[in-house]
């Protein structure tokens, strides 16, 4: 059930693949943040999620993208998002994510 | 005759409550074949403004309560709370840039429900806050 959030993630030509399921609450948002720190601290910097299993999110859960987005930025890196539904790419048009964090359609365009 | 249904919850003060009142949305607006991209975005709008009247209203009540009125157009979402009120006037509109080297990272519910509708308005005051949202559905 939507209840439940899951995320996996693996790392494909120096990027870390997090694929979450299900909502993105606080829990959620914790969850990938700590996800991604573990990994932070071990020197990556780019960072793809596949948000195509999360249909449901909250403004509480964004606030820890835009933790990692920050974070991000600190190293050079930057944030990608792919199989976005259409409601979340309008959230975060709306609140100017996409200046900060880029949408793309697989790993693969990721230099 | 009338096509207009209408739903009219009270809620609990219970995390992720709002995952009620999206399965409500959902199943209405499948009943009615609105399209896939507005209930998107309606559910937005209900997941911010339960939230918003959880989280900080204070509530004096162990409720909260959302009615929902659809029909082929439009959907009206109402929600009350009992808790302290604010003054909308008075909240900063966010601005990604800021908030990236802000400590407060969120502030971003008012201005998602104010863009994401077509009408949204607050009544607020010490009793509480009465938020109604419409949402066009064509
Ligand atoms: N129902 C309410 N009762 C009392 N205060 C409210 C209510 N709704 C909003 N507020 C006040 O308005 C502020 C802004 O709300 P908004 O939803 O924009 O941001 P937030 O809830 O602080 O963070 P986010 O929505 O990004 O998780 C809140 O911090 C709170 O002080
Ligand atoms: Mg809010």
């Amino acid at each position: 059930m939507r209840l439940d959030f899951n995320l996996t993630s693996n790392i494909e030509n120096n990027v870390l693949v997090i694929k979450t399921e299900g909502y993105i609450n606080n829990d959620g948002g914790e969850k990938i943040s700590k996800e991604f720190e573990e990994h932070f601290t071990k020197g990556i910097n780019k960072v793809l999620i596949d948000i195509k299993s999360s249909k449901v999110i909250n403004s509480i859960g964004i606030s820890y993208l835009i933790e990692i987005i920050e974070k991000l930025n600190e190293k050079n890196g930057s944030l990608y998002f792919c199989n976005m539904d259409s409601t979340i790419e309008k959230t975060f048009n709306i609140m100017g994510l996409f200046q900060f964090a880029k949408k793309v359609d697989s790993v693969n365009e990721i230099e | 005759m009338d096509k207009r249904i209408k739903l009219e919850i009270k809620l609990p003060l219970v995390k992720d409550i709002e995952l009620v009142a999206i399965e409500g949305l959902e199943l209405m607006g499948r009943h009615l074949q609105i399209a896939e991209e507005k209930i998107g975005e309606a559910r937005i709008l209900i997941t911010e403004g339960i939230i918003n009247a959880i989280e900080h209203s204070e509530n004096t009540t162990p409720f909260i309560d959302v009615h929902f009125i659809m029909n082929i157009d439009a959907l009206v979402i109402i929600i009350t709370d009992y808790g302290k009120g604010f003054d909308p006037s008075s909240v900063e509109n966010p601005e990604i840039d800021k908030k990236l080297s802000s400590n407060y990272k969120r502030g971003w519910g008012l201005k998602l429900m104010r863009e994401m509708s077509d009408e949204f308005k607050i009544d607020s005051s010490e009793k509480g806050t009465k938020i109604t949202i419409t949402k066009n559905l064509r």
